[in-house]
């Protein structure tokens, strides 16, 4: 009889362990299809391909926008015989009907520093929509690094201008220099001229012509140096308008990039802070779960030593 | 014998505790307490480097938010706190009024701990003064509140040392400063020099020089390391006088150039 109600008790024991692994097993189940879900393997789509010339910021995973949403990622990203990259796209069914067979996939980033995505530029409305194996061409958006060579490109001729002047102005044989020499010398010459006038004044006027002579000399030699700086203007005002105009340029596209990048940065910015917080959450989180809390001890206000010594000499 | 189904459900039933384990997050304290300690820390640590202004403030900002919320503990320990870095400013009576503050408050109930750092400071501060009869008085109340959890046994020996010696009393004043010698040699450092000045200096006034000089050198040695100026000056100037009644004129001249060198920071 007792034997009996023992075993009753242990497969009633059996039963409610196998009850309560079968609970478990279908709670994992359940939160396996939570995954697949999330993961959007449950999701149907349609595959479309690009090829690129490398594979440069392509990973396998990566998501694919559409006018800012996300409408699928990248699958695949394999090497062709010929040394090309194909990159495998699934796009979710739902979106395939906005995206015409002459949309274009851009490679882009989001923000100055994180993960690129491919972005789906639209085709024109007439053309008919995208289907299953459908290519689309490829182009590479800018980057930071392409956009700091453009700049990089850009401000070099200014730069070589720059240098150009000033060894221009420095040479002892150039413009500059010798058109100051001359103004020198001329200045040099009238102030002769017009001590040797002002004696001709005192004794009268029988060195006239004479005077009248140098003077001559003078302006000729002004008239040369007027026409040295005639020569140089024109070459200075050249290279000062070559250089006025690559400044333009850069200024320009400086400024372009400046409201370009006006959108992204404050973005950027507050990505970054919520990223920081997010980050001391977490950590704060962490610190004060077990096993980390037993590491990280919460500081706590202590009191001073109190110090038993006492000042000599002191009443 | 454990079959396989019974063994699985084990490891199951260990790893949900485990995963409940994980999800245990300790007690919170709140954003002001969190803020007072924060004040609090950096005003030790401003403290610990010597910038008391800086300690000041911060361990007034700490009070202000620990008032605002009844925090007793945090509030007796900003007082005691300020009391202390008031009294290394050389406002004697900012930190007398902090230290009475919390010794005279009747609507809040302190623990005792509290109440015993509070009257050894008053104790020590009177002493300071000269008033050795109020000292006296301080320091009897502060020995009765030092009972559980109290870790100014040493402290309290040294005080009644110093007391001693303000009284010419030698051979109490080695009595005290042995005890806390001993009770403070290895958990207290501070005090632990302290007592071995007090001892250096008894023993100097009973003409024992070499053990002064002994004694002397062996707290300047603790205070360097805690990088204490004012004291290591102090133990400096013990040693000149050691020097000076074993007759070495010249080593005593040195070590008195040594501490006239010395200027707290």
């Amino acid at each position: 009889m007792k034997l009996n109600n023992y075993n009753q008790r242990l497969l009633n024991i059996e039963q409610r362990t196998k009850r309560f692994m079968l609970g478990a097993l279908g709670a994992m189940l359940f939160a396996l299809l939570l995954i697949a879900i999330k993961q959007g393997y449950l999701v149907r789509s349609t595959a479309i391909y690009f090829f690129a010339p490398n594979a440069q910021g392509l990973n396998q995973g990566m998501a694919v926008k559409f006018i800012g949403f996300k409408v699928g990622s990248v699958k695949e990203v394999s090497m062709e015989p010929n040394a090309t990259v194909r990159v495998k796209v699934a796009l979710d069914d739902d979106y395939v009907h906005l995206i015409g067979q002459d949309a274009k996939a851009r490679l882009i980033k989001e923000a100055l520093v994180g993960e690129s995505v491919v972005e789906i530029i639209p085709g024109s409305q007439q053309v008919q929509q995208v289907t299953q194996n459908s290519v689309l061409q490829f182009e590479r958006g800018q980057d930071a690094s392409s956009i700091a060579e453009s700049v990089a490109a850009q401000l070099q001729p200014i730069l070589s201008d720059i240098r150009q002047i000033t060894l221009s102005i420095n040479n002892p044989n150039g413009d500059i220099q010798q058109t100051l020499k001359n103004l020198n010398q001329v200045t040099g010459d009238l102030r002769e001229t017009v001590k040797q006038f002002t004696r001709l004044g005192a004794s009268g006027n029988q060195k006239l012509e004479s005077v009248h002579g140098k003077l001559d000399k003078a302006l000729d030699s002004v008239n040369a140096n007027l026409e040295v700086m005639d020569k140089a203007i024109p070459l200075l005002v050249g290279k000062a308008e070559v250089t006025l105009d690559n400044v333009q340029t850069a200024t320009s596209d400086i400024k372009r990039m400046t409201a370009d990048s006006a959108v992204e940065l404050p973005a950027f910015i507050h990505n970054s802070n919520v990223l920081v917080q997010d980050s001391q959450d977490m950590l704060e989180g962490a610190k004060q779960s077990w096993p980390f809390s037993s590491w990280f001890r919460k500081p706590e206000a202590e009191v001073l030593p109190v110090d038993a010594y006492v000042p000599p000499g002191k009443p | 014998m454990m079959n396989r189904l019974q063994f699985f459900s084990l490891m199951l039933v260990a790893c949900m505790l485990f995963l409940t384990a994980c999800g245990q997050t300790a007690p919170a304290r709140n954003a002001r307490l969190e803020l007072a300690a924060d004040h609090s820390l950096s005003a030790q640590r401003a403290y610990n480097r010597g910038d008391y202004h800086v300690a000041l403030r911060q361990y007034e900002m700490a009070l202000q938010v620990d008032v605002a919320v009844e925090n007793i503990p945090g509030i007796a320990t900003d007082m005691l706190n300020l009391a202390r870095v008031n009294q290394m400013l050389g406002r004697q009576d900012m930190a007398d009024a902090y230290l009475d503050k919390l010794l005279q408050d009747n609507a809040l109930e302190y623990e005792k701990r509290y109440l015993a750092a509070a009257a050894t400071q008053k104790s020590l501060l009177l002493l300071t003064r000269g008033d050795v009869s109020g000292a006296r008085l301080w320091l009897e109340k502060a020995s009765a509140w030092c009972v559980a959890e109290c870790t100014l046994a040493g402290v309290i020996d040294n005080t009644r040392a110093a007391i001693a010696l303000r009284q010419n009393d030698t051979e109490q004043a080695l009595h005290w400063a042995d005890r806390a010698a001993s009770s403070s040699r290895s958990a207290a450092p501070l005090e632990y020099a302290n007592a071995l000045r007090y001892m250096s200096e008894a023993r100097l006034r009973r003409g024992e020089f070499a053990t002064a000089l002994r004694l002397a050198d062996e707290a300047l040695a603790v205070d360097k390391r805690l990088g204490l100026p004012e004291k290591i000056k102090q133990d400096l100037l013990l040693s000149a006088d050691a020097y000076e009644g074993q007759g070495d004129a010249e080593q005593a001249m040195r070590f008195r150039r040594r501490a006239s060198r010395i200027v707290a920071r």
